[in-house]
């Protein structure tokens, strides 16, 4: 069974060439959103280098990039073209060399995990292929499209796996997978901006891309729903109608508790309180590896950086008896790096307190 | 979504291993316990493969799939061609991104390219774990071991009904059990009655030689050691057939299902090195049984006490060198090697008057008693016997026989020779 793996696509233009180049490799299209808040000069040049990639004019593409960073060696977002430009190129060897590095100076961020992946098991190596994905996953719990890619490449496993066990001859069960890529990393002025709708590649060839689905703040029908009153009952017994407004403003005192979580969360974040930042996080949170290694990875993490900033945006909160679900962009700067990011916690109330039990970025 | 998938899992892992499935309900304290106990036992025979898959399933059962899937990717990684570790390998990745049905929950389209192999792999599973699960208990011993002599420094007993194959080192104080590993028989089982049956025989054997890998096909592994199949009890019994060997796995496999052979008996090859390594050729019993039977003490065998008596008898006729007296214990059909009775009543008495008078001294004498039915059983008697003077001895081996319909139920010799 062939893999198809999940593009993380973010572009802010030439849409119809994307479809194109997407439907031509036969790539299943996800959504990613991570967006560089950089300044508009900065963002000229990624936009020039991309637009250079996706004309498949990669020897341009590659020396623009190779002189901006020669300028600014570390730039993740330049660093993360290049190694997309080298995949195009046809250089393995090279663009697994470029993500690595990128992994290593930015452990943060999934996609370069991802993307190496992605060369791995363009090579058959499922297995680091999967090493890979599980760290894009551990850097960013429920990473949804790392999750998505894993997910095929646990099947891959599996069945290589089953082949041995029943000794059947392998090379007859290896077709070569189809394989898809993270783009780019980092959408240029895209701060802000929402999330492209996860579109499947043939239903992109057929029919036309529907526009960028505005996100409704997602509490508004949560409450709605909570405070109507079905008609029948409406009619048989009057009572539950007195009690639905008792239900709705329960539910928006919930809501209130439940964004002063989250901005808690956040500012733990910010304030590297360690503590406070892990204890936000429910003892049903899926920490990925582990919880103890997950902890102590997290705490690595945040105590390595001299300084964490942490903002949240555009937040919509739902809630549903004792379950939240809550839906902001974050800024986040560390030291060099700074990454905009859709995010979503689902929370639990427990003891009398919301925590997070599911981490996603992304969709 | 996650948990649901794990829940599943788990409930198919359960079903095969019966571990957890048997305290199921109340499990907790009691089912840790024998986990431990079960992984405990698995390192202790040195065969780290089969303690590893034990534990990977026991991480199962207690619902860490994930940390399972880890010791999983270890052990698959340490064992390529260990089959039923691919194979839970397989399940654990497989319950990463969809619900299991059943533990090997191998997809259609595979099983047909290998049709039988995963039924093969599910009987090893449960033949492993049943074996360590019914571990014998540690104050007995196959009650085929009637008796062994200080020159059996090793014997071995095989359970074909567990896949078992379990070591004893015979020490100052006794028989101790060293190790146990998984084996395998016969393609069509046990019983090995004519030659190319490609079934495993039953009985009382000896190691007569070890075969060094490097003269040996790849497909024997480890190396090999032969037994004596067929035997004088076989031969006499018309039994054919011969080659009947213990040996290894070929490199692409760690293990081989748990009827697999042409008639051999098949070990890891990591098992096989060791029992290479410890046993001694000739003087290591091989016993081949349907199931062990596991008793206490010999003292309470009726049917090692009456032929003890006899036994003690025949002694003192022989020593003494009355051979009429002496042959009175043979069967009419007796035969060593070719001779007839008659044949070795004269070379008894030609012996007896070349002693001149000096008895024959027997020492080291070891009985190991096959009890082939409730009106059949055989008791093979070896021992060494020096002239009094002489600093040679021999080593003979007798095979006597007691049978309601052939020796109205008395212990009659049917086989005498010197071995090796």
């Amino acid at each position: 069974m062939p893999i198809q793996f999940r593009a993380i696509e973010v572009f802010s233009q030439s849409r119809s060439a994307t479809s194109a180049r997407l439907r031509a490799s036969a790539i299943a299209v996800s959504v990613a959103l991570c967006a560089f808040a950089s300044s508009n000069a900065l963002a000229d040049d990624y936009t020039d280098v991309n637009r250079l990639l996706r004309a498949g004019q990669l020897a341009e593409a590659s020396t623009k990039a190779d002189q901006y960073l020669a300028g600014k060696p570390r730039d993740a977002q330049m660093r993360f073209l290049k190694g997309v430009i080298l995949t195009e190129q046809g250089k393995p060897t090279e663009a697994i060399t470029a993500f690595t590095k990128l992994t290593e100076d930015f452990p943060e961020l999934p996609e370069p995990y991802n993307n190496l992946a992605v060369l791995y098991a363009g090579q058959s190596q499922f297995d680091k292929a999967r090493a890979a994905l599980e760290m894009a996953i551990r850097t960013n719990p429920s990473y949804a499209t790392a999750h998505e890619n894993l997910g095929d490449v646990y099947a891959k496993l599996a069945s290589q796996a089953y082949s041995r066990a029943l000794q059947l001859d392998n090379s007859n069960t290896g077709v070569q997978p189809k394989l898809g890529l993270i783009r780019e990393l980092f959408a240029p002025g895209a701060k802000g901006q929402r999330p492209v709708a996860a579109t499947p590649a043939s239903t992109l060839a057929k029919a036309p891309v529907p526009p960028p689905v505005p996100t409704p703040a997602p509490a508004a029908p949560a409450v709605a729903v909570a405070a109507a009153p079905t008609p029948a009952a409406a009619t048989a017994k009057p009572a539950p109608t007195a009690a639905a407004p008792a239900a709705a403003s329960a539910s928006a005192g919930s809501e209130q508790e439940v964004t002063a979580a989250v901005q808690a969360w956040a500012n733990a974040w910010s304030a590297k309180d360690v503590k406070d930042y892990l204890a936000a996080y429910g003892k049903d949170f899926d920490a990925p590896g582990g919880r103890k290694t997950w902890e102590d990875e997290r705490k690595k993490r945040i105590l390595g950086k001299t300084k964490i900033s942490v903002k949240l945006n555009n937040m919509a909160v739902s809630v549903n008896g004792n379950q939240a679900t809550a839906r902001f962009r974050q800024d986040y700067n560390a030291d060099s790096l700074s990454v905009s990011s859709r995010k979503k916690l689902d929370l639990v109330k427990s003891a009398d307190r919301w925590v997070i039990v599911k981490e996603s970025t992304g969709a | 979504m996650l948990r649901l998938l794990l829940a599943a899992f788990c409930a198919a892992a359960l079903a095969t291993a019966p571990v957890h499935a048997a305290s199921k309900k109340k499990r907790s304290v009691k089912a840790a316990k024998t986990g431990t106990a079960l992984v405990a036992a698995g390192a202790a025979n040195g065969y780290d493969a089969e303690a590893r898959l034990i534990q990977v399933y026991q991480t199962i059962g207690q619902s860490r799939t994930r940390e399972a899937l880890l010791l999983a990717d270890k052990l698959v990684a340490d064992f390529p061609h260990f089959a039923l570790a691919q194979l839970v390998h397989g399940d654990l990745l497989m319950a990463q991104s969809r619900p299991l049905k059943m533990l090997g929950d191998v997809p259609e389209a595979t099983l047909r390219a290998a049709p039988g192999v995963l039924g093969e792999l599910r009987e090893e599973s449960l033949l492993r774990m049943k074996a360590l699960r019914e571990t014998p208990p540690a104050d007995m011993l196959p009650e085929q071991f009637a008796r062994l002599s200080a020159r059996n420094k090793h014997a071995i007993a095989i359970d074909a009904s567990r896949a078992r194959l379990y070591l004893f080192e015979n020490t100052s104080s006794g028989l101790r059990m060293i190790a146990n590993y998984y084996m395998s028989v016969g393609k069509q089982g046990i019983e090995k009655t004519i030659e190319g049956d490609l079934r495993t025989p039953l009985g009382v054997y000896f190691i007569t030689n070890t075969l060094d890998r490097k003269n040996l096909k790849d497909f024997y592994g480890a190396g090999a050691l032969p037994i004596n199949y067929p035997n004088p009890y076989d031969t006499r019994r018309g039994k054919t057939g011969s080659g009947i060997w213990l040996h290894g796995t070929p490199p692409a496999q760690v293990a081989r299902p748990p009827k697999a052979t042409d008639g051999c008996v098949v070990l890891a090859n990591p098992d096989l090195e060791r029992i290479l390594a410890t046993v001694e050729m000739r003087t290591t019993p091989v016993v081949i049984a349907p199931s062990l039977k596991w008793v206490k003490n010999h003292q309470n065998n009726a049917d090692l006490a009456s032929f003890d008596a006899v036994w003690q008898q025949w002694q003192q006729a022989y020593t003494q060198g009355d051979i009429p007296r002496t042959m009175a214990f043979y069967t009419p059909d007796f035969n060593s090697y070719g001779k007839t009775l008659a044949d070795w009543q004269g070379l008894q008495s030609a012996e007896a008057s070349k002693a001149k008078g000096r008895a024959p001294q027997i020492k080291d004498q070891s009985a190991l008693h096959w009890v082939e039915s409730a009106n059949s059983a055989t008791m093979v008697v070896t021992f060494s016997q020096s002239t009094a003077g002489s600093k040679t001895s021999v080593t003979k081996r007798q095979y006597w026989l007691r049978s309601a319909g052939l020796t109205q139920n008395q212990w009659k010799m049917f086989f005498e020779g010197v071995i090796g």
